[in-house]
């Protein structure tokens, strides 16, 4: 993936990518660690929840969601991702249950120049992760701090 | 902390029982560089979080956490110190995610939750939901991130059901 810097990202810009099918013992192995609620960790005890079955963590689900967007949104060699100041409004809409299989639709909606960095901007992307039904199980505005060619253009002929 | 959230407590807290002002704070955790790579290699490969080497080539002058790392460390906080005496129910969401400092290797922290709103679930009146801010800060006191959100509980049974534990 080579590196696309701020400018070179339009608003509108639509990428479709992942296929990731989470398995019951990786929803129970993640929230033992980090989220041992009965309806993660549980599937007797998640069966008598309002879930009606074992459901992951919700971080999990945006864990799923960065590992299948890695590749695409940052590759290896795209100099220009440098971070992110966090993230908005996180919907956990459905549950996400063992043997889903999910994808991402990542759409950019917005670019934000920070005056106190002018060698960066940052880029706000609508992100929504289905399952094999196409039901959206969680939306996420993701904001990727991105450095701009002409700073660094700048920076290079110092 | 109220008495409610005193150790081995048995009370049960309820949607009911968590109004605004309920603030409480957590034991300190953390995570070691090894924990630290191998939540990063599992989700989150870039080098900043996956590779000491080249991290201490960049900004940060080494291996930081992976945010979302921070954040599932920081759920894991909050279901010891608070959800695993509640009728927690999930939650819809949150509203806002600020990663505001690196969490470096061997950083302790604390979760700081504080409950600023509760109404009752529209659709569903067996259970409500309670808005929380939540600050983690590090040894040094420093905010390391925020983040505000809505949690779900269910609605104390009433007494006519309620039924010995």
């Amino acid at each position: 993936m080579p590196t696309r810097w701020f400018e070179d990202v339009p608003i509108g810009r639509v990428l479709e990518y992942g296929s990731y099918t989470v398995t019951e013992q990786e929803i129970i192995e993640f929230a033992q660690a980090f989220d041992p609620q009965p309806f993660h960790i549980d599937p007797e005890a998640a069966k008598q929840s309002p879930f009606g079955g074992l459901i992951a963590s919700g971080w999990h689900t945006c864990a799923l969601w960065m590992k299948m967007s890695v590749p695409v949104m940052i590759g290896e060699n795209n100099k220009a991702a440098v971070g992110s100041p966090g993230v908005l409004e996180l919907r956990w809409i459905k549950p996400v249950r063992p043997g889903d299989t999910l994808r991402v639709r990542s759409t950019v909606v917005e670019k934000v120049d920070l005056k106190s960095r002018p060698d960066r901007g940052i880029i706000r992307s609508r992100n929504e992760v289905f399952n094999q039904k196409d039901e959206l199980v969680m939306s996420l505005i993701g904001q990727a701090l991105t450095l701009k060619r002409q700073a660094t253009a700048m920076e290079a002929a110092k | 902390m109220s008495d409610a959230m005193a150790d081995d407590a048995p009370v049960k807290l309820y949607w009911e029982d968590i109004r605004p002002g309920l603030s409480i704070e957590t034991p300190d955790y953390g995570a070691s560089a090894d924990e630290m790579l191998r939540f990063a290699r599992t989700f989150n490969p870039q080098p900043i979080h996956a590779d000491p080497e080249m991290a201490g080539e960049m900004l940060y002058g080494g291996l930081i956490a992976s945010g979302w790392h921070t954040c599932a460390l920081t759920m894991r906080a909050l279901v010891d110190g608070f959800l695993s005496r509640t009728a927690s129910l999930g939650s819809p969401g949150v509203e806002v995610i600020r990663w505001l400092k690196p969490n470096r290797p061997g950083d302790r922290l604390r979760l700081k939750l504080t409950c600023i709103a509760a109404e009752p679930s529209k659709s569903r009146p067996d259970m409500g939901r309670c808005r929380f801010r939540h600050t983690v800060v590090n040894q040094d006191e420093a905010a390391v991130m925020e983040m505000e959100g809505w949690l779900l509980f269910a609605r104390r049974p009433s007494a006519a059901t309620e039924t010995k534990d």
